[in-house]
């Protein structure tokens, strides 16, 4: 047979497997999952390439992945099931490549559904996006996961055949990326490498990959881990013709099989395992940077460099500006912004501008988890600018855009840029300074002034009933504004002092 | 010889299958008979190539299928029908049998015509492209011919192969296999009397794992009416006088 023959024969073969697989009967129950699922769970999120492309690594694995191992242990046990072993064993073809064959065309169908889903969910964020473009490491990560999931159900398969196999194989893949879930959810240093190498660890902050490259270090280790994964189970499913035979008949059986193959099963076991091990080893060392999980073997510093933008403003004698990723919440964070800054305009210490600045930004808490948004925002510089970040606890771009039309997502917003104008600290939380009670009821009497739809909580309750501070933000709230003004720029300073009482609001 | 055994033993743990068998064929039709247990299937599987003998010498179609590059050899002119066919329902009748073509290297720009072949010989062509979870036993034996024959193999086994068949397919059958051994060292393993009167040139019967009779049709039937044996039929009486013959001796 010519070189040409003998490759057309074996494509053959897959077109026929492809033709008939199983799998294609699952196709709309995966696509139907994905939609209910991965898909309208990313349309909640923000319009930010990177943070809709992690419904690829925490929703559609977890959907792909179980039913990928089921189908594909039901095509592995079929030689079983189905009695063909006899005839099959007296065709030419050894069982691996009949077996690559059937896997392949397992695959095929899977990854196209799963392509087919991410393509579906890129051209969703395309039409929206303002800024970027698709993070192909999530695909990766998710082509290399859903073949690792089909590779462990077909060695199953293969090696128990059974009616049984197939459902235990899904109810077991879906088990063990449970346990990855939610081990990469408590995920923080020092936290287990299974977690690290599961793929949800990769969900970002609200703004990963805008103002800094996400690296993609993690990445790499958990293709790295599971390909090795892979590699290793073709191995086992290359040398299963001799696994089953007795020890006795282990040479004979070598012989059977063929010496290379046993050879080239062995050397795939070993290169799975090696693989496998190095990326545990490597995922052991990570450490959080700016840019996300940083592997130092296979991290590039150039990506740890901020990413250049334009920042997209609105407003004349006060800006608000956002990052261009972010520019669908300009409207509203400048609806937002504009009557607190009217409201508190020629007082001492009062904004001239809102910009938007990366989350955490390099600040960690004690177990060194990057801080979100509190780091940041705030009132700093001279002239004082109102910095925020994308995931701030009030007014967070956190939702699909739409949430940010709420009233209550404005005046969480204002409470976010008065609470450290009125107090004088640039940053509250962070620097454990709870506001006065005077201080918390001035800056609910000009939130609830400038949005008074909006019902906000009292937040910095410090030894005052919640009581006595409402009336006392009531009573400042219905003044008017020249006179609520005209009291601030006599009184601010000592307010920000903490010498005003309740009672000595107007 | 395309078949060649010498002293050929099978074991299962403590159970002899196969009893030190030694036999040669050539073309022609040989017609392996005996009763349940009597070593056919384990004997068919070995000369299959699916079984190693556990002693003995095995050569087949001149070559020694323990060696992995000759057993390719031997298997790609090899054809296997088992006595309970194995098939994936959701396979028409034409990619099944194209499925084994193709596993069997037959050269690929060669397999539609032998498809086509192969499925006109078993006269399945008007359900060519039905599934085969569609189709009735009898027409599932012919697709597992179908699949045995794809390859024009050079020896052909088949165990109980007209089993299910109706009385008009079992003619063809013989016929098939009559035209088969003009060129083709073709066994056929089977309880049916009748189709070894048939069809095969050759009669070996087996018995406990040995091979206690070797001769044509005719001369199994001499021995029915010089014997001892028992039925309806002559071949049937020289069948049941030799397996009493041998059970005597042993």
């Amino acid at each position: 047979m010519t070189a040409v023959a003998l490759s057309r024969g074996p494509a053959r073969v897959l077109r026929i497997e492809i033709r008939r697989s199983v799998v294609l009967w699952s196709v709309p129950l995966l696509l139907g999952l994905f939609y209910f699922d991965a898909f309208r769970t990313a349309a909640g999120l923000p319009p930010v390439w990177t943070v809709r492309s992690s419904a690829i690594t925490t929703h559609m694995i977890a959907d792909f992945g179980p039913f990928a191992a089921g189908l594909a242990a039901w095509v592995a046990s079929r030689e079983g099931r189905r009695k063909t072993g006899d005839l099959l064993a007296t065709t030419v073809r050894p069982a691996w490549a009949r077996q690559a064959s059937a896997l392949g065309a397992t695959l095929f169908w899977l990854l196209l559904t799963f392509l087919a889903g991410v393509a579906a969910l890129y051209i969703d964020v395309a039409r929206q996006a303002t800024w970027g473009g698709p993070p192909l490491w999530p695909v990766a990560v998710g082509v290399v996961e859903v073949a690792t999931f089909a590779v462990i159900g077909f060695t199953a398969g293969a090696l128990f055949p059974g009616r049984f196999t197939a459902p235990l194989a899904a109810i077991g893949t879906f088990l063990l990326a449970e346990i990855g879930y939610h081990a990469a959810l408590g995920v923080q240093p020092g936290t287990s490498t299974y977690a690290l190498l599961s793929p949800s660890t990769a969900v970002p902050l609200g703004d990963d990959g805008v103002f800094y490259h996400v690296a993609p270090d993690l990445a790499i280790a958990q293709v790295m881990f599971m390909g090795g994964i892979t590699i290793a189970l073709l191995g086992l499913l290359t040398l299963a013709p001799v696994f089953r035979l007795s020890y006795r008949e282990f040479w004979s059986g070598v012989s059977r099989v063929g010496r290379w193959l046993c050879v080239a099963g062995v050397a795939l076991l070993a290169a799975g395992v090696a693989a496998s091990w190095t990326a545990f080893a490597l995922t052991g060392t990570a450490r959080l940077g700016v840019s996300g999980w940083i592997i130092p073997a296979l991290h590039d510093a150039a990506s740890d460099q901020p990413v250049p933008y334009t920042p997209d403003c609105a407003g004349t004698s006060f800006k608000v500006c956002v990052h261009p990723a972010f520019s669908a919440y300009l409207d509203a964070a400048n609806m937002a912004l504009q009557p607190v800054a009217a409201e508190i305009a020629g007082l001492p210490g009062a904004p001239v501008r809102a910009g938007q600045v990366a989350s955490g930004n390099g600040v960690r808490n004690a177990q060194g988890m990057r801080i979100a948004g509190l780091a940041t925002a705030g009132l700093s510089g001279t002239p004082p600018v109102y910095t925020y970040t994308s995931d701030n606890p009030t007014a967070p771009f956190w939702g699909s855009p739409g949430i940010a039309d709420t009233a209550f997502w404005g005046a969480g917003f204002q409470q976010e840029l008065l609470t450290p104008f009125i107090t004088g600290s640039n940053n509250t939380l962070l620097e454990g300074n709870v506001p006065t009670p005077a201080q918390q009821a001035v800056v609910t009497a000009l939130t609830t002034a400038l949005s008074p739809q909006a019902q906000l909580s009292q937040g910095f309750i410090n030894g005052q009933s919640p009581g006595r501070i409402a009336a006392a933000a009531e009573r400042f709230a219905s003044l008017s504004p020249a006179t609520r003004h005209a009291w601030l720029a006599t009184h601010l300073p000592a307010l920000r002092a903490g010498t005003i009482t309740l009672d000595q609001l107007p | 010889m395309n078949i060649e055994l010498s002293d050929i033993t099978r074991k299962f743990s403590r159970n002899v299958a196969v009893d030190g068998v030694t036999l040669d064929a050539g073309p022609g039709v040989l017609g392996l008979l005996g009763p349940n247990g009597a070593g056919k299937t384990s004997l068919l599987r070995m000369l299959a190539t699916i079984l190693p003998p556990s002693s003995g010498q095995l050569t087949l179609l001149g070559r020694d299928p323990r060696k992995p590059a000759d057993r390719r050899e031997i298997r790609r002119r090899l054809g296997y029908l088992p006595q309970s066919l194995g098939y994936y329902p959701s396979f028409t009748v034409v990619e099944f049998i194209e499925y084994f073509a193709l596993l069997k290297e037959v050269p690929p720009h060669l397999v539609p015509k032998a498809v086509a072949a192969a499925v006109e010989k078993v006269d399945l062509g008007p359900r060519a492209k039905s599934k085969l979870r569609t189709l009735s036993g009898g027409m599932l034996r012919r697709v597992g011919i179908a699949q045995a024959i794809v390859n024009e193999p050079q020896l052909a086994l088949f165990d109980e192969p007209t089993a299910g068949l109706d009385p008009e397919q079992r003619v063809a059958f013989r016929a098939l296999i009559r035209d088969l051994g003009q060129t083709a060292t073709v066994i056929v393993s089977t309880h049916l009397v009748e189709d070894v009167g048939a069809a095969c040139s050759e009669v070996a019967l087996m018995s406990d794992g040995k091979v206690v009779f070797r001769g044509t049709p005719q001369e199994l039937t001499a021995r029915g009416e010089a014997g001892q044996g028992v039925g309806d039929a002559p071949l049937e009486r020289g069948y049941s006088a030799i397996l009493s013959a041998a059970r005597a001796a042993s």
